[in-house]
């Protein structure tokens, strides 16, 4: 890290020379956790739920995501890349197993594909959801784990709805599980010989410690954003386009991809083919908040299942992908006519699994939770009469010329005694 | 003794902002960090009687009082009112149209739902001048009251 960026929480640094102290992150952060304070922004980085939304929207590219840096390949240890499905729909017209072969040229030793742990995961869920039918355990509607900024959003926002997560180890870990364990048994190696790499849209994902909230060991080692390995891998495809087309032998550690992995980058991947038809999918982040405050007022209890995902359109529209996600979706529909949704695994084999206990995941969102709420300090009633008194008398529009979000938070900013009036153009104007 | 009140207006047939006022108060009870459990039967109860207006009533409102010891919702409208109240406190007891029923509401379990949910409950109607449901919910005057 140089001199002038900061790391501003786990999941987003900040590259002060070329900040121009502009409202925009400021707006759209969904936690508030961004001021504007003398042309420069202020963080409050433990509000910071990784949800990328800053990064998406600065103009100058100040603010960036965390990501494992992509320096040369280890040799003394076994690399390999864990491909999220979405890597595919960045190249159009181009078959997924060429794309895993390109990160094989690259210099990985295996690239596994997640076909087969995405239907691993769903085949789990539709067991947990019909066992849960019968049983009541869990409160209805049942919450996806996948998207990790969801969970966070959850256990800051939305502590009370948690138990409606459900408790099933993600496709990453399941995935991460198995291809350590082949590894081992292959070449006779520790686990510390390995170097796992997944390779992602989401910067919420990037370190690889925040990946082990709904997670059992073992996991992730590093993991890099789609946009740091695009420009090579486009070369690289180039290439074999034209005909450069290295024997590599097959990769034993492929499971092969079907349209099912291909769906997953779009929202309604998840829950398309699913047993039950009570599911849902949402995505947007305005759009995942507006469902989740209706769920903690008791709706949607006749639904099994919802698939969030706060980036619009589903993992294709992640802030670290190398191409716009309308473009992937025309891709991933186009491909999914060739290859169909067909589904590989042995539901008698995950059943057996699923009763050894094999996809319970340890979750540590209840801890996270009690971390967000020891930060928030409560309001009494006389403060939220002094914010709604403020709020009159300032009539305001939004402008965040003041440094915060909305006139509301700055209201509450006051009277937490983090601001003052004179940052409010209306009263300047006023007096 | 500190005390807050807000008035929301709520309108019939406006589906599209259904249950934003809720949603408001909601959000002020847990920036006061009182009990999660107290906030949940509130926010039905609210929601329960933003629905009842958007579907039944007329034009209407969502009164709300924050007291140290507890919260008040008030909520009432100058629709049509109830003919019988009795039978409309009866689970399952409905008189919302077919259409109501696809959209997922109409189950005949707003009422009840608003009486087991809260600690106090008291309603009056009359017909062809409007609804008027009050609810309490005790807080046990913990959390931050000053």
């Amino acid at each position: 890290m140089q001199g002038d960026t900061k790391h501003l929480s786990p999941y987003v640094y900040f590259d002060e020379r070329l900040c121009i102290g502009c409202y925009h992150s400021v707006r759209v952060c969904p936690t508030r956790a961004i001021r504007i304070r003398n042309q420069k922004p202020l963080h409050f980085h433990e509000h910071c739920i990784g949800c990328g939304e800053c990064i998406r929207v600065c103009p100058t590219g100040a603010m960036r995501a965390v990501t494992s840096e992509l320096t040369a390949l280890e040799k003394d240890h076994i690399s390999v890349a864990l491909v999220s499905p979405v890597l595919y729909s960045q190249f159009p017209g181009i078959m997924p197993e060429d794309v895993l072969n390109a990160l094989r040229r690259m210099g990985f030793q295996h690239a596994a594909d997640m076909s087969y742990f995405l239907e691993m995961f769903q085949c789990a869920a539709d067991e947990f959801i019909a066992r849960n039918r019968i049983s009541h355990q869990a409160p209805w509607p049942l919450i996806s784990p996948v998207c990790p900024v969801v969970v966070r959003l959850i256990a800051f926002q939305y502590p009370s709805l948690l138990p409606h997560i459900l408790p099933i180890m993600r496709p990453v870990a399941l995935m991460a599980r198995e291809v350590i364990r082949r590894i081992i048994a292959r070449y006779g190696v520790t686990k510390e010989a390995i170097t796992l790499y997944y390779i992602n849209p989401c910067p919420t994902k990037m370190s690889p410690e925040r990946l082990t909230f709904h997670h059992e060991q073992p996991c992730i080692d590093k993991v890099l954003g789609i946009n740091d390995v695009y420009p090579e891998l486009f070369g690289l495809l180039e290439k074999m386009q034209k005909g450069d087309r290295p024997d590599l032998p097959p990769d034993q550690f492929s499971y092969g991809v079907t349209g099912h992995s291909l769906i997953w980058g779009m929202s309604g991947g998840e829950i398309a083919g699913m047993k039950s038809e009570r599911t849902l999918a949402v995505s947007g982040l305005k759009e995942t908040i507006a469902y989740l405050e209706k769920i903690e007022m008791g709706l949607f209890q006749d639904l099994d299942y919802i698939e969030f995902r706060t980036c619009p359109e589903g993992c294709v529209g992640g802030t670290l992908t190398g191409i716009d996600k309308y473009l992937s979706k025309n891709f991933i529909q186009k491909a999914m006519l060739n290859m169909g949704l067909k589904k590989r695994v042995c539901q008698d084999e995950i059943l057996c699994l699923y009763d050894e206990g094999g996809f319970q995941a340890k979750s540590s969102l209840a801890k996270l939770a009690q971390r967000f709420a020891a930060q928030k300090k409560p309001l009494s009633i006389r403060e939220l009469s002094e914010i709604d008194n403020i709020l009159e008398k300032i009539k305001g529009t939004d402008c965040s010329a003041c440094g915060a979000p909305d006139c509301k938070t700055f209201a509450e900013d006051l009277v937490r005694g983090k601001a003052s009036m004179e940052d409010c153009l209306f009263m300047k104007k006023a007096q | 003794m500190s005390s807050l009140k807000k008035i929301f207006p709520v309108n019939k047939k406006d589906f599209i902002h259904a249950g934003e006022a809720s949603i408001y108060v909601k959000n002020l009870l847990k920036s006061l960090q009182i009990d999660p459990k107290i906030i949940r039967r509130a926010s039905i109860c609210g929601y329960e009687g933003e629905m009842n207006v958007i579907m039944h009533g007329g034009e209407g409102s969502l009164f709300l009082e924050i007291n140290p010891d507890k919260v008040t919702l008030d909520i009432s409208d100058n629709g049509p009112g109830i003919e019988n109240i009795e039978l409309a406190m009866k689970q399952g007891y409905s008189t919302a149209s077919e259409r109501y029923r696809e959209l997922g509401f109409g189950a005949g379990m707003g009422l009840p739902n608003m009486k087991n949910n809260s600690d106090e409950f008291a309603i009056e109607s009359e017909k062809g001048k409007g609804t008027r449901v009050q609810m309490v919910f005790y807080t046990g005057g913990g959390g931050h009251a000053g």
